[in-house]
C-alpha cells in the first residue's frame, strides 16, 4: 500500500516526465482501478460459483446418463416434467421441508436456552463455552454414526435407558415416524450449538446498564427478557436462522448415516435423492434438474429472510 | 548463467530420478472389497510380486457393502481417475462398467475354461470385459448340532424351515436364539432376498431385456419374508440386518438357519467362531410346490480404462483369474472356484467339504437381471423389501410399487 500511494503522488507531481513502464497501470482512473482490483475476486467467484451453477442448469436440459453409453441429448424441460410425476421426488422434498420446519425452530429454542445459560455470570465460564463448541465442531457424518449407535435397537443407549425406566425399547429405524424423530433429535442436538454461539455473541453486545435501569424501574426477570433481551437479540437470531435454514434444506449427512433414507424412502431428503441419482445411478441430467430445484428453494428462502431483515431495518 | 546451469542440472536430475523407478518397477493398485478377505488376496499378490520382479501391487479397500463400493468406484471412474489399475466388481456390474467405457476389453481370451455363468456375465456384446475372481451363490447355513439334537433334517421348503426353526427355538428357550437370519436392510443382498422365493415359483424378472413381472409371485415372496418376522422366527429389526450382520450373529451361535454367501464358511470355522464344527450348508429351500432357486453371485476383476499400465494390469488379472489362484482362494478364503473341476479337488474339499455339492448349486443359480441401469433396478427392489419388512408397506402394495417403478426403468 505504501509503495502504491507514493508512486501515485510522484506521477501526479512531475507529470511531464513519463512514468516507468511498470507503474503506468497506476495512472488509471479510479473507476478503472476499482475494476482492476475487483477482477481477481470476480474471476475466482465466476470460476467456482457462477460457472458450476450455469453448467448445472445447462446439464439439467439434457438426457445425460453415463450408464447408457450414449452422448448427451438435448431434451428441454423433459427432466423437470419427469420430476412432477416422480413420487420419490415429492416424498424426499416433503421430508426435507418437514426436517427444516422441525429442526430450525427446535435448534433455535435449544440454542437460545444454551446461550442464556452460558451467559450467566459464574466463575468457570470457559468449560461451559467449550462444551458448547464441541457438537458444532464434530463432523456431521460422525454425529450421524454416533447417534445411529445411540438409537440402535439392541445395543443403543437410548433403548437401554428406556428399559431401565420400565419401558419397552423402540425399533427406531423400523418405523418412519420414530426414525424421523431420531433424525430430527440428532440434527437439533448437532445444530443448536451453532445457534447458541451466534446468540451468545449477540447477548454480549447488550449493555448491562439496560438491565440495571430495568431493575430500578422494578421490571421482573421475565419482563426484562421479553422487553430487552429478545428485541436486542433479533438481528443475531435472524442471521442464525438464515444459515440454519439453508443448511437444513441441504440436509444429507445425518439421515444418510443414520437410516440411509429407510425404511423404504421415508426418511430420505432431497439432497440424498440428488446424490443417489448422480453418484449411484449416474443419471447426471435428472440429478442436475433436481439440484436446480434445490438451488431455487434455497434462494427463495434466503430472499424471504433478506426481505424480513430489510423491513425490520426500515 | 551459473544459476541457470545449476537449475537445468537440478531439473534434469529430478526428471531422471522420477522417471527411473517407473522404468524399473511397475506399481499397480488393485481395488478389493473389504469383505472378501483382502488379507488372503495379499498372499496371492506377494506370490505374484516374487514371480514378476519389478512389479509392486498395493491393495486398496473401501466400503463394506456392494453399493458402497459401487458408489466409490462410480466417483473415481466418472472423474477419470488413474489411481486404480484393477477393480473388483460385483457380478452385476461388468455390464454397467463396460457400457460406461470404464473398463478395457481382453482380447483373445478363452472364456470356456470358466463355469458358463461367469463366461456369460463377463462377456458384453461379444467382448470379454472382465475375468472372474471367484464364484458365489447364496446357501442355507444351519446349525448341524441343533438339528441333530431335535431330530430335524435340513428343510427342503420354507414351510419346513419355519416348522424346524420353531421347534428348535422353543425347545432351546434361549431368547437370544433366532430361527432364521437373512438380509432385510436396503442393501444389494435384499435384492436376492426378494428374488429367492420369486424365482422358486418359476418366475423370471426380465426376459429379452423386457420386464416380465409376476405381481402375484412378488406379493407371495414379500409376504413370506414378512411372515418370518411376524411369527417371531426372525428378529424384529430384521430390516436393519445386512449380510455381515447375519454372518456375525450366526458365528456367535445366535442363529439356527441363515441365508448367506459362501464367504461366511471360512469365518464360521475360524478361531473366533462359537460354532466351528457345528455348521452345515445346504441348498436354499423352495416355496411349496416350487423349485429350489438361488441367487448367482461372484466377483470379477476388470482393468480400469484410465490405468496407465494396461498391459501389466491385464497380466495381473490373468494371473488372479487363473486356476492356481482360484484353488488357493478356495482353500484359504472359502471363495468358490470359477473352474468346474476344482469343486472335486481333494485339497479343496478337505478345507470345505460342502464345496463338492456346491458346484451344482452355482451352475443352477440364477443371475440377477443384466442391464446397464441395474443400480436403479436394485434400488427399487431393495428399498421395497426393506419397507415391507419394517411394516411400512404391505406386501401387496410393495409388489405393485416394484412393478410400476421397474416398468419405468426398463421401458
Amino acid at each position: 500500500m505504501a509503495v502504491l500511494s507514493i508512486s501515485a503522488t510522484d506521477s501526479a507531481k512531475d507529470s511531464e516526465r513519463p512514468s516507468p513502464v511498470w507503474t503506468r497501470w497506476l495512472d488509471l482512473s479510479d473507476r478503472a482501478m476499482a475494476v482492476l482490483l475487483l477482477l481477481p475476486a470476480a474471476v475466482l467467484l465466476a470460476l467456482i460459483i457462477v460457472y458450476p451453477i450455469g453448467r448445472l442448469v445447462y446439464t439439467s436440459f439434457f438426457n445425460l446418463s453415463l450408464t447408457s453409453g450414449l452422448p448427451a441429448e438435448f431434451v428441454g424441460l423433459e427432466n423437470y416434467r419427469i420430476m412432477l410425476d416422480d413420487p420419490v421426488f415429492w416424498e424426499t422434498t416433503w421430508n426435507t421441508v418437514l426436517i427444516t420446519l422441525i429442526t430450525v425452530p427446535g435448534a433455535l429454542l435449544l440454542g437460545l436456552g444454551l446461550a442464556l445459560l452460558a451467559n450467566l455470570p459464574f466463575a468457570m465460564q470457559w468449560p461451559v463455552r467449550l462444551s458448547l463448541l464441541i457438537p458444532w465442531a464434530l463432523p456431521l457424518s460422525f454425529a450421524g454414526l454416533i447417534f445411529a449407535w445411540f438409537f440402535h435397537y439392541e445395543y443403543g443407549v437410548v433403548n437401554d435407558v428406556l428399559n431401565r425406566l420400565g419401558f419397552e425399547g423402540i425399533i427406531w429405524f423400523n418405523s418412519p415416524n420414530w426414525a424421523f424423530a431420531a433424525i430430527c433429535l440428532t440434527i437439533i442436538w448437532k445444530t443448536s450449538s451453532f445457534m447458541a454461539l451466534i446468540i451468545l455473541a449477540g447477548l454480549q453486545t447488550i449493555p448491562r446498564s439496560l438491565y440495571e435501569a430495568a431493575d430500578v424501574d422494578g421490571a421482573g426477570r421475565l419482563r426484562q427478557f421479553f422487553e430487552i433481551t429478545l428485541p436486542l437479540l433479533k438481528p443475531a437470531i435472524v442471521v442464525a436462522l438464515i444459515f440454519r435454514t439453508i443448511t437444513a434444506l441441504q440436509t444429507f449427512d445425518i439421515p444418510y448415516m443414520m437410516t440411509g433414507g429407510g425404511p423404504g424412502s421415508s426418511t430420505a431428503t432431497l439432497a440424498m435423492y440428488i446424490h443417489q441419482n448422480t453418484v449411484s445411478f449416474l443419471d447426471l441430467g435428472y440429478g442436475s434438474a433436481l439440484a436446480v430445484v434445490m438451488f431455487i428453494l434455497s434462494m427463495g428462502v434466503t430472499a424471504i429472510y433478506l426481505r424480513i431483515i430489510r423491513t425490520k431495518e426500515a | 548463467m551459473k544459476l541457470q546451469t545449476l537449475m537445468r542440472a537440478m531439473l534434469t536430475a529430478s526428471a531422471v530420478g522420477l522417471a527411473l523407478p517407473a522404468f524399473a518397477d511397475t506399481e499397480l493398485k488393485i481395488y478389493i472389497s473389504s469383505q472378501h478377505q483382502p488379507q488372503v488376496w495379499r498372499k496371492v499378490l506377494d506370490q505374484y510380486e516374487t514371480k514378476t520382479p519389478g512389479t509392486k501391487v498395493t491393495i486398496e479397500t473401501g466400503g463394506n457393502t456392494s453399493e458402497a463400493q459401487a458408489q466409490y468406484l462410480n466417483t473415481i471412474m466418472s472423474a477419470k481417475d488413474a489411481s486404480l489399475d484393477v477393480l473388483i466388481l460385483d457380478v452385476i456390474r461388468p455390464a454397467q462398467f463396460a457400457t460406461a467405457g470404464w473398463t478395457t476389453a481382453f482380447t483373445d481370451k478363452d472364456m470356456s475354461v470358466y463355469l458358463p455363468a461367469y463366461a456369460e456375465a463377463n462377456t458384453v456384446d461379444g467382448k470379454v470385459v472382465a475375468l472372474p475372481a471367484f464364484a458365489d451363490s447364496m446357501f442355507l447355513y444351519y446349525r448341524k448340532d441343533l438339528l441333530d439334537k431335535y431330530g430335524v433334517t435340513p428343510p427342503k421348503t420354507w414351510a419346513e424351515l419355519k416348522a424346524a426353526a420353531k421347534k428348535i427355538t422353543e425347545g432351546e428357550g434361549n431368547p437370544d436364539l433366532q430361527g432364521l437370519s437373512f438380509q432385510g436392510k436396503a442393501i444389494e443382498g435384499a435384492v436376492c432376498t426378494f428374488l429367492l422365493p420369486y424365482w422358486s415359483q418359476g418366475k423370471t424378472l426380465v426376459s429379452n431385456g423386457k420386464l416380465d413381472f409376476d405381481r402375484e409371485a412378488a406379493e407371495k415372496s414379500l409376504a413370506l419374508w414378512k411372515s418370518f418376522v411376524d411369527e417371531g422366527i426372525s428378529k424384529k429389526n430384521i430390516a436393519e440386518v445386512a449380510t455381515d450382520d447375519t454372518r456375525k450373529e450366526f458365528q456367535a451361535g445366535n442363529v439356527v438357519f441363515a441365508v448367506n454367501w459362501s464367504y461366511a464358511w471360512a469365518q464360521s470355522q475360524g478361531q473366533e467362531s462359537a460354532v466351528a464344527g457345528k455348521v452345515g450348508v445346504e441348498r436354499l429351500p423352495a416355496v411349496e410346490g416350487g423349485e429350489q432357486a438361488t441367487c448367482l453371485g461372484g466377483w470379477e476383476f476388470g482393468v480400469s480404462a484410465y490405468s496407465k499400465s494396461q498391459e501389466e494390469a491385464k497380466k495381473l488379472v490373468e494371473y488372479l483369474s487363473s486356476k492356481d489362484v482360484s484353488k488357493f482362494m478356495a482353500i484359504n478364503g472359502s471363495l468358490l472356484p470359477t473352474y468346474a473341476d476344482l469343486y472335486n479337488d481333494a485339497d479343496v474339499t478337505k478345507a470345505a467339504p460342502w464345496f463338492a455339492d456346491a458346484r451344482q448349486v452355482v451352475e443352477t443359480a440364477k443371475p440377477r437381471p443384466v442391464t446397464p441401469r441395474y443400480n436403479e433396478v436394485s434400488e427399487v427392489i431393495r428399498t421395497t423389501v426393506n419397507a415391507v419388512l419394517a411394516g411400512v408397506t404391505t406386501p401387496e402394495d410393495g409388489a405393485a410399487q416394484i412393478e410400476s417403478r421397474l416398468r419405468r426403468i426398463l421401458r
